[in-house]
């Protein structure tokens, strides 16, 4: 074989090695483009499988409890105006984020979101995802800022405990899965969208009527009082705050009327014992401080 | 190719399957959040994330869980802010293991979403949404809040 054959099947054994590279090079593509597309079916598969896992309140996703709440809150805030008090709203957030900071949520979908209503009536009420509300009635008689930093924490409590999920009805939660259906959309055509607002529908009626009407289940309340006295002590507040407020409502000529906190939360006498015990079991304690019962008189004042 | 971009789409599809296949990835499950130098709130913040922004899980300490970003920005970020794929485990309570977190960002705005919402306001009128979107707005800034448990003698978390 002279130098110039050689060169030849140097050539041709170059070119076929490059070929059979680029026929792997293409195997291992269409492999690849195939196991990808696998996946995508794999990964539909898995949508369904989740699902049809969705059965119970705690599978409502993060943003969907989101959207729960939005509207709950705007069905409060049709029936309670919001007091438009910037300084006020201002340091009420300032409290309510502290506690809510020591709580097991302290990230929450769109943050933590507090507002005072303007009505005498006495309340304090949790939407879900994390918008909170207490009305003026309420401000007025907390003694100090343990006080109202231990009633919202009360409520960070019904929301990181997502209580306000737990009061929907079983065959509501069901058809609110069955509606949104097991395929990856997010834009419905009519009919389903129909179908799913109607679904939305009655999750809110269920959480709205508990809230404003019939209230949570009593263990319900005990629990989110157990974490009021624990988020007021992780946060340094003084948990006896919520047993000093409790005392104030004993006897209140209020309670006559039945309105909002007295409809919709056990009797004062009964919870006193409970929180005492609670912060029994927490021994030591933080202790009051001045300097927040002077900030508390301050900004409250436009309300008193 | 006849369908290039259905290719491009598999291929970006499989990559993130590969990305979950690694363990412990986590998801963003909050509109917005940060990763911060230590694990406490108040710390320098590292980076910004975003609701379905994927994690690697790298160490644990509380309630806080050390990550790593796609960007390979390491810090520390509070488990409220996070969770598992959901996908995953689906696929694990189905006794498979299918690698899916590819269709995660699917899942956003699945439900009851923003449609849903404007749906509804349509036939309630009594709803007051222009107040709920004014009472979200006021966003409470962390040197805010860090000035006020200063000022109150107050720990909060940290």
């Amino acid at each position: 074989m002279n130098a110039r054959s050689r060169a030849a099947r140097a050539l041709l054994l170059a070119v076929l090695l490059a070929a059979g590279a680029a026929c792997s090079l293409i195997d291992q593509g269409t492999e690849i483009l195939g196991k990808a597309e696998d996946a995508v079916a794999k990964g539909d598969k898995a949508v369904k499988a989740y699902g049809k896992l969705r059965s119970a309140f705690g599978d409502f996703t993060e943003e969907e409890e989101y959207y729960i709440g939005r509207s709950v809150a705007a069905l409060i805030l049709g029936r309670y105006p919001a007091l438009n008090d910037a300084a006020l709203n201002l340091y009420v957030n300032k409290v309510g984020n502290a506690v809510a900071l020591s709580s097991e949520r302290p990230e929450i979908f769109a943050g933590w979101h507090f507002q005072a209503l303007d009505t005498d009536e006495v309340n304090a009420m949790a939407a879900p995802g994390g918008m909170i509300f207490i009305t003026k009635g309420l401000l007025k008689r907390c003694p100090d800022e343990e006080s109202l930093a231990l009633i919202l924490a009360h409520e960070v409590g019904h929301v990181a405990a997502r209580h306000g999920l737990q009061s929907i009805r079983k065959a509501n939660v069901t058809e609110a899965f069955t509606s949104i259906g097991l395929e990856a959309i997010k834009t419905y055509g009519p009919e389903q969208l129909a179908r799913v607002t109607a679904a939305f529908e009655g999750v809110l009626g269920d959480i709205v009527g508990t809230l404003v009407e019939r209230g949570y289940d009593r263990k319900l309340e005990y629990e989110a009082d157990e974490s009021a006295v624990l988020f007021g002590c992780r946060t340094g507040y003084d948990p006896a705050g919520l047993a000093r407020f409790l005392k104030t409502m004993v006897g209140d000529m209020s309670a006559v009327s039945g309105k909002g906190w007295f409809k919709t939360h056990p009797a004062p006498e009964q919870r006193i014992d409970r929180v005492q015990a609670e912060i029994d079991r927490l021994q030591p304690v933080p202790a009051p401080a001045a300097v927040r019962t002077q900030r508390f008189k301050s900004a409250v004042s436009a309300v008193r | 190719m006849k369908h290039p971009r259905k290719a491009v789409l598999a291929a970006g599809v499989l990559a993130v399957f590969c990305l979950a296949a690694a363990a412990d990835v986590l998801v963003v499950k909050i509109q917005s959040t940060q990763i911060r130098a230590q694990a406490q709130f108040f710390a320098p913040v590292v980076a910004g994330l975003k609701a379905g922004d994927a994690l690697t899980q790298i160490g644990v300490s509380g309630a806080w869980i050390q990550v790593r970003t796609a960007a390979g920005l390491s810090g520390w970020i509070h488990q409220s802010a996070v969770e598992v794929p959901r996908y995953a485990l689906a696929a694990a309570a189905g006794g498979t293991r299918t690698q899916a977190t590819a269709s995660e960002a699917a899942l956003a705005g699945k439900g009851f979403n923003k449609q849903v919402e404007e749906n509804f306001r349509t036939g309630h009128a009594e709803a007051d949404y222009a107040s709920v979107d004014r009472m979200l707005q006021n966003k409470m800034l962390w040197s805010q809040l860090k000035e006020f448990l200063d000022q109150g003698k107050l720990g909060g978390g940290r």
